[in-house]
C-alpha cells in the first residue's frame, strides 16, 4: 500500500466575523487523500475553502474540526513542515535579495549550509531556467520569473511534497506553459504536487486524480478518467467494422467475429464541462429564486 | 472509488529537522539587517552627522569646558532619538509588510518556528540599530576628541602666555576641560540607549503581532513610549491628588505593570554630563531590559503562535 502524503479527515473550518460573532463555515467536514507520488488537483471557484484547506494542511491555521497530516504528522508539527515545499498565488518574495540570495535564505532555513547548499541552489536555478538571472534582485523579475524562483524555493531542501497554490496565476502563456513542463517534470522525477487551480485545462493535463470542492465541500473526487467519463452513454471502438455493421452495431456486434471490439466505455467530456455542469447545477440549487418561488408575469 | 496507483517512485523522507535552532534565528536576523540596509534606513546616520557637526560649528560665547558639554548633550541626545525611534518604525514595518506580501506565508511554511521567527526579526533590527549607535558614537567621539585637543592646546597657550597662572592652575584648567571631553563612560550612555532601544523594538514587536497596520503600530508605540517616560511622575501626582484613592491606586498598578518604565533608562544624561557611573546600576539595568524583552516577547508569543494568516 502506498504511503499516504496527505490525509485530511473530516476537516471543518469556522471563522467568526468581526464583532457580531458572526460564523463563517469556510470548509466543512472535508476528506481527501494525496498518495505519495501522485498529483492530485483540488480545483473549485474563489470562496470555496481551496486555501483554507491548503494553509490547513501547510500548519498555516488549526482546523476547528477533524485532522490533516502529511506523511502521517499532524500538519502543525515542524518535521511535517519540513516534508513540504510550497508555492503560494502570487509569490512575493523579499524584492530587495537576487534569486541565489532568496534561495540560499530559504536553504539556511531548511538547516542547509555550504558546498551542499550551493550546488543545490545552482541546480535549482537550471531547472527553473534562471541561471542567467540569478544576480538580480527579485524587484525586477518578471511575474513569470517569479513564479519560477518561487517554484525553485519550494524545493530547496528536497522535500517530498510540493504544495501550490494558483502556480500559473497572472503568468502569461508562455510562462504559463514553462510552469506547467515544470510540473510534469517533478512528477517524473517523484515528487507528490498537490495543486490547486481554477485553470482546468492546466489540471486536467498534470493531476492523476482530481477533487472538485465547492462552499468548502467536496462535491466529486477520482482519477481524471473517472472524472471525464459520461455515465449515462456508452461508446464503442471498432476495428475494420463496415458501414453496414455500423447500422446494426447495437445487435450484430456479437455476432459478427470479424470484427472487434477494440474499447467499450464511456465517451469523454472535458474537465471544464464537467466543472462548468456541476458550477451551474450548484448555482441553481441555491440561487434564492430556486428556493423562493417568484410570482411569474 | 478505484485507488489509483502513481506511475512514479516516490521519493526519501526529508532529513530530520531540529526542535529549535539558533541557525534559524541568525538567518532570520541576518536577513532582516540586510532588509534594513537595502531599505536605505542608514541615511538617518548622515542626518545625526549633519547635526552633530552643525553643532560643532555653533560659536558661542562660553568656557570650552560649557562648550564640550553642550556638544555632549545634544549629540547623545540625538543619539538616543535616533535609536529609540529607529526601534519602533523598523519593528513596526517589518512584521506587517512580511504578512501583506505574504512572504512570512512561505517562511513559515519552512521549519521555522514562530518564536524563531519574532526573535530573528529582534535580533535584526537590535543588530542595525547596535551598528547605528556604534557609528553615531564613532563620529561623535572623533568630532568631540578634536574639539577638546583643539580647547586643550589653546587654553594652554594662553594660560602659559598669560604669564600669571601656575602649572597647577593651568593643570586644573585643563582637567576640567578633559572632564567634559572624550571619557570611557560615555561607553555606557551608549550602551543606556541600547537598552532603552532593546525595549521599545520588544514592545513593538508585541504590538505589531496583532496591530492591522505599521502606522498603527508607529502610533501605539510611541504613546507607550512617551507614556512610559512620563509614568513615574504622572502617577506620583495622581495618587497625591486623589489621595490614594483605591481606584487610583489600581489604575496606578496596572499602568506600571504593562508600561515600562523608560525614565529608568535615562541614566544616560548624568553620565554624559560627567557623573560617576555605579557598576551595579548598569547590571540591574541589564536585568531589567532583559526583564521586559522576555516579557513582551512572551506576549507577542501568546498572540503569534495561534495567529492565522
Amino acid at each position: 500500500m502506498n504511503e499516504r502524503a496527505v490525509e485530511v479527515e473530516n476537516l471543518t473550518k469556522v471563522f467568526s466575523i468581526g464583532l457580531g460573532k458572526k460564523y463563517v463555515v469556510a470548509v466543512d467536514n472535508l476528506s481527501f487523500h494525496v498518495e505519495a507520488g501522485e498529483v492530485y488537483g483540488l480545483i473549485g471557484p474563489n470562496g470555496s475553502g481551496k486555501s483554507t484547506t491548503m494553509k490547513v494542511v501547510l500548519g498555516l491555521m488549526a482546523a476547528s474540526k477533524g485532522s490533516a497530516k502529511v506523511f502521517g504528522l499532524d500538519s502543525g508539527n515542524i518535521r511535517a513542515r519540513n516534508e513540504i515545499g510550497f508555492l503560494p498565488e502570487n509569490p512575493y518574495f523579499y524584492k530587495h535579495l537576487s534569486g541565489t540570495e532568496t534561495l540560499r535564505f530559504y536553504g539556511k532555513l531548511c538547516g542547509l549550509s555550504g558546498r551542499g547548499l550551493k550546488n543545490r541552489i545552482e541546480e535549482l536555478l537550471d531547472l527553473v531556467g534562471l541561471t542567467e538571472a540569478a544576480s538580480r534582485r527579485l524587484a525586477g523579475y518578471s511575474k513569470g520569473m517569479l513564479q519560477r524562483i518561487g517554484l525553485a524555493q519550494s524545493l530547496i531542501q528536497n522535500p517530498r511534497l510540493i504544495i501550490l497554490d494558483e502556480p500559473t496565476a497572472g503568468v502569461d502563456p508562455v510562462g504559463s506553459r514553462q510552469i506547467r513542463d515544470l510540473i510534469l517534470k517533478l512528477r517524473d522525477e517523484g515528487y507528490t504536487i498537490f495543486l490547486c487551480s481554477h485553470l482546468l485545462e492546466q489540471v486536467q493535463e498534470v493531476c492523476d486524480r482530481v477533487g472538485i470542492i465547492f462552499q468548502g465541500r467536496m462535491r466529486r473526487e477520482g482519477t481524471l478518467a473517472e472524472l471525464v467519463a459520461i455515465e449515462d452513454q456508452t461508446s464503442l471502438t471498432l476495428q475494420g467494422a463496415s458501414p453496414e455493421l455500423l447500422a446494426e452495431i447495437a445487435a450484430l456486434v456479437k455476432k459478427h467475429p470479424e470484427a472487434a471490439l477494440l474499447d467499450m466505455g464511456h465517451p469523454h467530456t472535458t474537465l471544464e464541462k464537467l466543472f462548468i455542469s456541476l458550477a451551474g447545477r450548484h448555482e441553481a440549487e441555491t440561487s434564492p429564486e430556486a428556493k423562493t418561488p417568484l410570482a411569474h408575469e | 472509488m478505484s485507488e489509483p496507483t502513481p506511475t512514479h517512485s516516490p521519493r526519501s523522507a526529508a532529513a530530520a529537522v531540529a526542535p529549535f535552532s539558533l541557525v534559524r534565528i541568525w538567518t532570520i536576523a541576518t536577513g532582516t539587517v540586510t532588509q534594513l540596509v537595502r531599505m536605505k534606513s542608514f541615511y538617518f546616520l548622515l542626518a545625526f552627522a549633519v547635526v552633530i557637526v552643525a553643532i560643532g560649528n555653533i560659536n558661542i560665547p562660553s568656557t570650552p569646558a560649557k562648550e564640550l558639554a553642550m556638544l555632549k548633550k545634544v549629540s547623545f541626545g540625538t543619539m538616543d532619538l535616533f535609536a529609540w525611534l529607529f526601534a519602533i518604525v523598523s519593528t513596526a514595518l517589518l512584521i506587517p509588510r512580511d504578512q501583506e506580501d505574504r512572504t512570512l506565508y512561505t517562511i513559515l511554511a519552512k521549519p521555522v518556528r514562530r518564536i524563531e521567527y519574532l526573535l530573528g526579526k529582534l535580533g535584526g533590527v537590535l543588530i542595525v540599530i547596535a551598528t547605528s549607535l556604534a557609528l553615531m558614537f564613532a563620529l561623535c567621539a572623533a568630532l568631540l576628541y578634536a574639539r577638546e585637543t583643539i580647547y586643550v592646546a589653546e587654553e594652554f597657550t594662553a594660560m602659559q602666555a598669560d604669564g600669571r597662572y601656575s602649572p597647577e592652575d593651568i593643570d586644573s584648567q585643563i582637567g576640567l576641560i578633559r572632564a567634559q571631553g572624550l571619557q570611557p563612560g560615555l561607553l555606557v550612555a551608549v550602551l543606556a540607549s541600547f537598552l532603552k532601544a532593546t525595549v521599545v523594538a520588544a514592545v513593538t514587536i508585541f504590538f505589531s503581532t496583532f496591530a492591522s497596520s505599521s502606522l498603527f503600530t508607529i502610533i501605539v508605540s510611541v504613546l507607550v513610549f512617551l507614556i512610559g517616560h512620563a509614568h513615574s511622575l504622572a502617577t506620583n501626582f495622581w495618587l497625591a491628588e486623589s489621595k490614594h484613592n483605591a481606584f487610583v491606586e489600581i489604575v496606578v498598578k496596572v499602568v506600571k505593570i504593562l508600561i515600562p518604565n523608560f525614565q529608568l533608562f535615562s541614566f544616560s544624561e548624568g553620565i554624559v554630563l560627567g557623573e560617576k557611573i555605579v557598576p551595579a546600576l548598569v547590571w540591574q539595568m541589564g536585568g531589567l531590559t532583559g526583564g521586559y524583552v522576555v516579557v513582551f516577547l512572551l506576549l507577542s508569543l501568546l498572540v503569534f503562535v495561534d495567529k492565522e494568516f
